[in-house]
């Protein structure tokens, strides 16, 4: 442990050496990044114009991180209590995964008064990560603990209460973990767009035209801090529950078979996914906001479809396409790559990705438009500029979960190996790698949707071209019809990038 | 005339029946508005001088208003509002609300314009300096994607093929342009320059405007209805808002620093940056006619300019006599 500490110290002074010296001799993109003694010195002179916006952060994050988290608790549970409801709402929780938030703030923003967008914003960014990992928690138990309850004779209440609820608790703070950062960025990036005084976001807004990078740093920075002390919160009591409660056999991790007869069960892929386009139409039809700028799904198909916009609404959206999908694919690959990579490295040298981990949030919570002079400068405006932004969209929640996968494996195979002399990479190799591959595919369904997403930010901030740059012009056009089809789209894609990821999972773990 | 309903009004119509008609709208009538609701087209600047002076003066409360005044940002759609009935009155683009009318069916109308000459133009370095649209040509240039069909069209006015110009995204921030990685950007000139020289380097601009792309900026623009059912509170408005600006531009360094507190407050933007931009707006929207004003020469100019990027502007969508009664 001693020596795990000192790595970490020497590891992140270091980085802070080395960044200091960069940032004072201008040697990074001709100046473009400040460094961290500038930062401090413009956030000091700054100080006082941070609190009313910190405050305004903090609180739209807190107060979406509750209602998201809570729905996604509750909605974790019944999926697994009634197997059927969670094939149903199946569409659904993609579809709220894959959105990509760029796409609808606008429309979020007009659907919903005041401060309503902003807290569905954070809102919407903790519910899935929360969701899907209260969902494995819940079901990953052990076998023989429920065995006692039925003995018992407890039922599946009772199941639920005295065994799921329990043993899902370090799953659930792994998402929370997630979450946490993710509440932080909904609410910020929504603050960009709703036009509300204070906030972070707002803040950076006003601060961008100012070439003040050590300013744009600062109020990323303030992003960060807040967003790891949800992180650390998070985590420490994850330490604490998973150090008392780690399982002694290995869960199977294998999903749960669907039941049903086989016209049931396509009645219900079905429903699922039309369930989403339903939901959509409702939420309009409550709104009762002008056919112009809200398009139902009929509007869609309309603009898309039939004269006098069909075609080149078509011949332009399929350009765009074209242009991203290849990208994506990249990026998507890239993304994962790192994050395995991260998740071994921590778990053979703890120490230095504890040192790590402090930068790799920065990358999540700061907000990346900040980052675009730096960015272009050092990889210009074509393809490295869109894989690095995608990268950073895509790895950190694959790698959380990927770690929390290592950090399951029961310390008992390790001893095994370790008394036959196996030790740091070679006991990964043998244990903790196979015990892991559920979680690499857990890792790959998290970080595929949003390779689409890093692909598009980056297109609307760097590369000016694909759905991304569509999506930015149609929106100074007016043309609605394209802005809700680029959203569609968008989900479509992702949603079927991650139905490839589920179905390469079904064939892996089949062997 | 033959009853001929296409499928797209059909479908359309029976959208509107459908939102309007049977559902009277949870979310809207919720917020049903007494206030007389004002969309700002940007965060909380200089641009915006002469209507917090108007509101601290007290003058929209003379002129028996209750005025709500929203700030804006990059993802807000001024027109967007309009339509959502979260405003009554906003400032917009005068292209993006012409292609509303004419793609959309958007019943809008535009009732005066904040500046006649629209601000947007080139900014360059003076030590690199970009003076006319022919100097575009091999350069890299940062446009907002908004603004991309402008561009276009200022390049077509003045003979230049547009591939000619390497056209990428620009997000706000000048600093690519102050490191050289761009050789131009487009922005307002009444407030990048500023900054510009603040970072130690001098910059040369010029307008789309004085090349051809002869269109006004934040247009005042309102719904056919709200004209109809708001006419005196839109009046009241023209006025108490005239009067803010005339009392602002009368000596454009003196109402800012007061707003260091309230309006500017928290923006992230200084109070010289202000003061910069109120006094190199001023040229750009004093009018001899008052402020607000169109006159049938400007009209003419923005219909002319609108058509060379395809957008057919015609006169009916500018009305002008609310400013008559003013």
């Amino acid at each position: 442990m001693g020596t795990g500490r000192r790595a970490t110290a020497l590891t992140l002074i270091g980085i802070v050496a080395l960044w200091e010296i960069a940032g004072d001799l201008d040697l990074v993109a001709s100046g473009a990044l400040p460094s961290p003694s500038e930062i401090l010195v413009a956030f000091w002179r700054d100080k006082a114009d941070y609190w009313p916006h910190i405050l305004a952060t903090v609180r739209t994050a807190a107060i979406g991180f509750v209602i998201g988290n809570a729905v996604a608790i509750l909605a974790a549970i019944l999926f697994v209590r009634v197997p059927a409801s969670e094939r149903l709402a199946r569409g659904i929780n993609i579809a709220i995964f894959a959105l990509p938030p760029i796409a609808i703030v606008p429309v979020l923003v007009i659907a919903l008064p005041g401060e309503g967008a902003r807290l569905a914003l954070a809102a919407l960014a903790v519910y899935f990560p929360t969701m899907t990992a209260m969902t494995v928690g819940l079901r990953e138990i052990d076998p023989r603990v429920v065995d006692v309850v039925r003995a018992y004779g407890g039922g599946d209440g009772a199941v639920m209460r005295w065994v799921r609820l329990r043993s899902s608790l370090p799953a659930l703070l792994g998402g929370l973990r997630v979450a946490a950062p993710n509440a932080v960025l909904g609410a910020i990036l929504a603050e960009f767009g709703s036009g509300s005084r204070y906030g972070l976001g707002a803040y950076l807004l006003g601060s961008l035209g100012r070439a003040d990078p050590a300013r744009l740093w600062g109020i990323g920075l303030a992003a960060t801090a807040i967003a790891g002390l949800g992180y650390a919160l998070a985590a420490l009591a994850a330490k604490r529950v998973t150090d008392a409660s780690r399982a002694v056999t290995i869960a199977s991790g294998a999903m749960p078979p669907a039941k049903g007869r086989g016209q049931q069960r396509i009645a219900i892929a079905v429903a699922s996914f039309l369930l989403p386009f339903v939901v959509w139409w409702l939420l309009l039809w409550l709104g009762g906001l002008s056919p112009i700028i809200a398009k139902t799904p009929l509007g869609v198909f309309e603009y898309l479809f039939l004269p006098p916009t069909g075609a080149s609404a078509r011949e332009r959206l399929l350009a765009a396409l074209v242009e991203t999908l290849p990208i994506t694919v990249l990026g998507m690959a890239a993304g994962l790559a790192v994050a395995f990579l991260l998740a071994v490295l921590g778990a053979v040298r703890p120490g230095i990705v504890r040192a790590l981990l402090p930068i790799a949030l920065v990358t999540q919570t700061m907000p990346l438009v900040a980052l675009t002079p730096l960015l272009v400068l050092i990889f210009g405006r074509g393809i490295a500029v869109t894989v690095a932004i995608t990268v950073s969209v895509t790895f950190f929640p694959a790698y959380v979960t990927l770690a929390q996968g290592l950090a399951m494996v029961p310390r008992a195979a390790f001893d095994l190996v370790g008394a036959y002399g196996a030790r740091g990479w070679t006991a990964m190799r043998l244990v903790a790698l196979p015990a892991s591959l559920p979680w690499l595919f857990a890792a790959a369904r998290l970080a595929v949707p949003r390779a689409l997403l890093g692909v598009m930010i980056a297109e609307w901030l760097a590369t000016g071209r694909g759905l991304g740059n569509l999506l930015n012009q149609s929106r100074g056009y007016l043309d609605y019809g394209m802005i809700w089809s680029v959203a569609l789209v968008s989900v479509l894609v992702s949603v079927a990038l991650y139905q490839a990821a589920v179905m390469l999972e079904r064939v892996a773990t089949r062997r | 005339m033959k009853l001929s309903l296409s499928r797209r009004a059909f479908l359309g119509t029976a959208a509107a029946g459908l939102a309007a008609g049977a559902m009277p709208g949870y979310f809207r009538n919720a917020l049903a508005a007494t206030p007389f609701n004002f969309q700002a087209s940007w965060i909380n600047d200089a641009e915006f001088t002469g209507y917090f002076v108007a509101i601290d003066e007290g003058l929209y409360t003379a002129g028996g208003l209750d005025l709500n005044y929203m700030s804006g940002g990059p993802d807000v759609i001024p027109e967007s509002t309009l339509i959502s009935g979260t405003a009554d009155l906003t400032l917009t683009t005068p292209d993006t609300t012409v292609k509303a009318i004419v793609d959309q069916g958007a019943p809008f109308k535009i009732i005066g314009t904040q500046y006649q000459k629209n601000p947007i133009g080139i900014v360059s370095l003076a030590k690199a300096p970009i003076n006319s649209p022919a100097d575009l040509v091999g350069k890299t240039l940062a446009v907002p994607p908004v603004n991309v069909i402008s561009v276009e069209a200022m390049l077509k006015l003045n003979n230049i093929d547009k591939s000619a110009v390497n056209i990428v995204p620009y997000a706000y921030d000048p600093t690519p342009l102050i490191k050289g990685e761009i050789d131009a950007s487009l922005d307002f000139t009444t407030n990048v320059p500023f900054t510009i020289e603040q970072a130690g380097e001098k910059a040369t601009s010029f307008l789309l405007y004085d090349f051809g792309f002869t269109i006004y900026n934040d247009t005042v623009v309102v719904t056919e209805e709200t004209l109809k059912s708001k006419r005196a509170e839109l009046v009241a408005w023209l006025k108490a808002s005239r009067k803010g600006w005339e009392t602002n531009l009368a000596d454009p360094a003196v109402w800012p620093p007061k707003f260091a507190d309230t309006w500017f407050k928290g923006t992230g933007r200084t109070i010289e940056n202000e003061v910069f931009f109120n006094t190199a707006q001023k040229p750009l929207i004093e009018s001899p006619n008052g402020i607000f004003s169109m006159d049938e020469e400007g009209i003419a100019k923005n219909i002319e300019a609108l058509d060379q990027i395809g957008i057919k502007a015609t006169r009916e969508m500018f009305d002008t006599t609310l400013l008559e009664e003013i």
